[in-house]
């Protein structure tokens, strides 16, 4: 029997089930033949409320959202956070610098009255996680390769280095060194540094290693000429939760 | 009339002369035959890559961000490819083409010929050999090293074998050593060269000595000493504080000529039909190089994996191939934005610390005598505060004009001429004025007698002696003070540091014990302690009385009601011995580690300069490593806690 698979959304901008099957056409039918794909608002209407594994798009800001996401703990046998809202709480958390009110003020003006709000958080503030597909947008070969495992009865293979490892593999010249600032000695790897390869820096998107040395990171941004605010600015963008709840 | 050109046929281990049009034509036709990778200028630095033109090769570098073995290991290959089920034998996948890699600096020769030996000799690695088989090395030797460079050091800035060809820009043109039959055949089939004149051979022995004296950075001792000298400091505290900012981002082995580590996947198709089993860079200084299945990290503290890949450098590499494991690149340091990983950095950091054991070790007969060890300098009583019936605080002035030059922690010995003399930890900070604080309970024969010292009164002192507080460790970070009783006389010289240097730390949280109201200490400034908005101050006693407001109990109820940040706090206790233990326990359960518990010991001590034996603690001598210690250093001292 193929697992069952469904996705659902919660707070963000839906672009990662946008981008979660962006495959080539034989891709889509192979992944077709190993699973059923039974809940994806983006492709298909039916719904269905027997599934094994749920993907989680988005970040948990409303009260009403609790619920619902414990529902879908409860008949899900594997829980997958999608994306940078679903697995950090991502730029979503940006408003947990604000009071809610004001946060509701300024967004729906003067119908804030209509709309509870709760501070932003990322799936495992809820529920248990059983894996993560990082990144915003996440890898399509990441989410890939996290069904692939699932598949095959093994831990899906994600990084616990930080982003330079990919970075160095690719050759690239360190963005310090660019006169540019960066994230990438605390951030997962995964992305195969693919900001910074095309001649950026890395925001952080896919979040913190485990055990990452922020002390270390901060005094080098501070080396590297940012100011104490900027160098929390800098990991507030996708790290806001990681950071408030240290 | 010019002598007739006599076409020279290239012979190996000879070197000859080539314009630099010749070498246009060399490179030229080497790009018709195949691939040809070279140096570039990339975003102001060098990197290695693809080349298309003569033009865009770039012969005077200092450095390339990677180095060119990656030509010979790429970061990610096919291995083998299977399909699941196992019914089939995995069919093996070698990707080599013919390639020329042009511009390589002896190091990376050096490097090479290291990487020929682990991987053509003992279990020769087919793809390894395959690729390296179809490759051409077009050396240069390199005359303008990096800033980070310490080649010369290392041997390695010249190299005598290990290319095809070796090129030196002697400004006139380039002199170029064959080192192989194939370089011997390229040269006859793409260029022109001719033998030298004598002072084409003075200029060519010239640049290259003028290239070695650029080196800004060597190694202070001979290289040959290296294994041992890695072997002697496997536990000096170097690998632990060196490694204190190491962000684990792996920069420093991805940039290395001279690492191979590699790690093995199997990836399969959406299919899950096919597969195939990948090798990609890895390297011990990342987190997770040595953990298994089930969790267990083997090198799991950041100063062991550093620690590691310097001893790969220096020792073990070196042992096991006859190779040394570091050419000298600078790239490591240049790669490392917590600016640690240059191994001639922690070779000579440690070559200094042994050497100054030996030295000690050796002085022997030799030895100048310290005539001042045991001869205390004269200090005056200028100020004598009592804080309970047992127990005052004294203000002394060395008469020498000098200031006492104490670390927080620090001790000194303290004698009254003919009673005796007693170890004193010093209670003010280095910080304030010209004098120095002892706090000091009476109890011995000494305390008895400086006790009974009125203002004016001289005594005598030694030092100040011991490690002190890690000053360098706790900056920046979460205090959490917890004195016990007395253990507030020697914690009080770094409150006072930390509280004059406050925005040097994050938050600060100080506990206070007594046993009971009539016993608290420096009333005025627990007072302002516990007014001051910088710090948390709470206080406890353990048995109160009638005009007693405050908490009672013992100190550590006082741990659950703070708020610590496990990950960014070190915890620095002193208290009496029975103290220890429990806030030990209290602290675990808040999450700290034990290299995050500071703590000063109290023993005899009768010298201060470790000979008299009295501090020793199993092989530690208290006045000597300590009296200043982390838990982790401790718990496993039988007697110390």
């Amino acid at each position: 029997m193929k697992p069952k698979v469904a996705f659902f959304d919660f707070t963000g901008c839906e672009g990662c089930q946008l981008d979660a099957l962006n495959l080539d056409a034989g891709e889509v039918i192979d992944l077709l033949n190993a699973v059923d794909i039974v809940n994806f608002r983006e492709v298909k209407t039916e719904r269905a409320d027997d599934y094994d594994i749920a993907f989680i798009e988005g970040s948990i800001s409303r009260e009403s959202e609790i619920p619902r996401l414990q529902k879908i703990r409860a008949q899900a046998k594997i829980v997958i956070a999608l994306g940078a809202c679903a697995g950090i709480g991502g730029i979503n958390c940006l408003k947990n610098h604000l009071s809610m009110d004001e946060a509701r003020q300024i967004v729906y003006g003067k119908d804030a009255k209509y709309y509870d709000t709760i501070p932003a958080r990322p799936v495992n503030a809820v529920v248990t996680v059983d894996y993560y597909v990082r990144g915003c947008p996440p890898v399509t070969a990441e989410l890939v390769k996290v069904i692939k495992a699932l598949l095959l009865g093994k831990k899906p293979d994600i990084p616990n280095y930080p982003v330079c490892v990919e970075c160095k593999m690719a050759g690239n010249v360190c963005v310090f060194e660019r006169g540019m600032t960066c994230l990438g000695p605390v951030i997962r790897a995964g992305c195969d540094a693919i900001c910074v390869t095309s001649g950026r820096r890395c925001w952080g998107c896919r979040g913190l290693v485990n055990d990452p040395n922020l002390d270390s990171e901060k005094d080098i941004l501070k080396k590297y000429g940012l100011t104490v605010e900027q160098v929390v600015e800098k990991f507030k963008i996708y790290n806001t939760y990681a950071e408030v709840t240290k | 009339m010019t002598p007739k050109k006599e076409k020279v046929l290239p012979e190996v281990n000879k070197t000859f002369v080539m314009t630099k049009r010749s070498l246009k034509s060399l490179v030229e036709g080497l790009i018709k035959d195949m691939e040809v990778v070279g140096v570039k200028s990339k975003q102001g630095k060098y990197v290695y890559d693809k080349i298309a033109s003569f033009e865009e090769l770039c012969l005077d570098y200092d450095v390339t961000v990677t180095p060119p073995t990656k030509y010979l290991r790429p970061a990610k290959e096919t291995l083998l490819k299977f399909i699941l089920g196992g019914k089939s034998k995995a069919e093996p996948v070698i990707e080599a083409i013919p390639r020329a890699i042009i511009g390589v600096h002896p190091y990376d020769i050096k490097a090479i010929e290291l990487l020929d030996t682990v991987f053509m000799s003992a279990n020769p690695d087919p793809n390894y050999i395959a690729r390296r088989q179809n490759t051409i090395i077009i050396g240069v030797d390199c005359l303008n090293p990096s800033p980070k460079s310490f080649a010369s050091s290392m041997g390695t800035n010249l190299a005598e074998t290990g290319f095809d060809l070796l090129l030196t820009d002697i400004g006139t043109g380039y002199m170029v050593t064959v080192g192989s039959e194939k370089g011997a055949e390229l040269l006859a089939k793409h260029a022109q060269v001719r033998e030298p004149r004598g002072n084409e051979i003075a200029k060519h022995k010239a640049v290259r000595d003028e290239a070695s004296a650029k080196y800004k950075l060597s190694l202070n001792v001979p290289r040959e000493r290296l294994p041992k000298l890695l072997e002697e400091s496997y536990e000096d505290p170097y690998w632990e504080s060196r490694s204190e900012t190491c962000l684990s981002c792996g920069s420093c082995v991805m940039v290395c000529p001279t690492c191979f580590c590699f790690d093995v996947k199997d990836e399969v198709a959406l299919n899950l039909k096919d597969g195939e089993r990948l090798r990609q860079w890895d390297g011990c200084l990342l987190v997770d190089f040595a953990r298994v299945a089930t969790g267990e990290n083997f090198r799991h503290t950041k100063a062991s994996r550093f620690r590691h890949r310097i001893f790969r450098k220096g020792k073990y590499v070196l042992e096991r191939y006859g190779r040394i494991g570091c050419v000298g690149c600078g790239r490591c340091a240049i790669a490392c934005l917590a600016e640690i990983a240059s191994p001639v950095e922690a070779f000579n950091a440690i070559a200094k610390s042994v050497q100054a054991k030996e030295a000690a070790l050796s002085r022997g007969r030799e030895a100048k005598p310290e005539t001042e060890l045991y001869i205390p300098r004269l200090a005056e009583l200028v100020k004598v505060n009592e804080l309970t019936p047992r127990e005052k605080v004294f203000e002394f002035r060395l008469q020498d004009g000098q200031a006492l030059g104490q670390r927080p922690g620090q001790f000194v010995e303290v004698s009254v001429m003919g009673i005796g003399e007693a170890p004193i930890s010093i209670s003010s900070s280095p910080t304030r004025d010209g004098t120095f604080q002892l706090a000091i309970r009476k109890v011995g024969d000494v305390t008895n007698a400086l006790h009974n010292l009125k203002k004016g009164d001289i005594v005598g002192i030694r030092g100040p002696f011991g490690n002190g507080f890690p000053l360098e460790t706790l900056e920046g970070k979460n205090i959490l003070f917890v004195a016990g009783g007395i253990g507030l006389f020697p914690l009080r010289s770094l409150i006072q540091y930390v509280l004059d240097r406050r925005s040097s730390y994050g938050k600060v949280i100080l506990l206070f014990g007594a046993r009971s109201p009539a016993e608290r200490l420096f009333l005025d400034e627990l007072a302002a302690w516990s007014k001051n908005p910088q710090i948390e101050f709470h206080e406890t006693v353990d048995v109160g009385d009638e005009s007693w407001k405050g908490n009672v109990g013992v100190i550590t109820t006082l741990i659950p009601k703070v708020d610590i940040d496990p990950k960014k706090t070190l915890a620095v206790i002193v208290g009496p011995p029975i103290m220890y233990r429990f806030v030990i326990v209290e602290l675990k359960k808040r999450g700290l580690t034990d290299e995050n518990i500071i703590m000063s010991l109290e023993r005899r001590m009768k010298c201060g300069v470790g000979k008299c034996g009295h501090c020793q603690i199993n092989g530690v001598y208290v006045c000597q490593e300590g009296p200043v210690f982390t838990y982790a250093q401790l718990r496993n001292l039988r007697e110390a806690v």
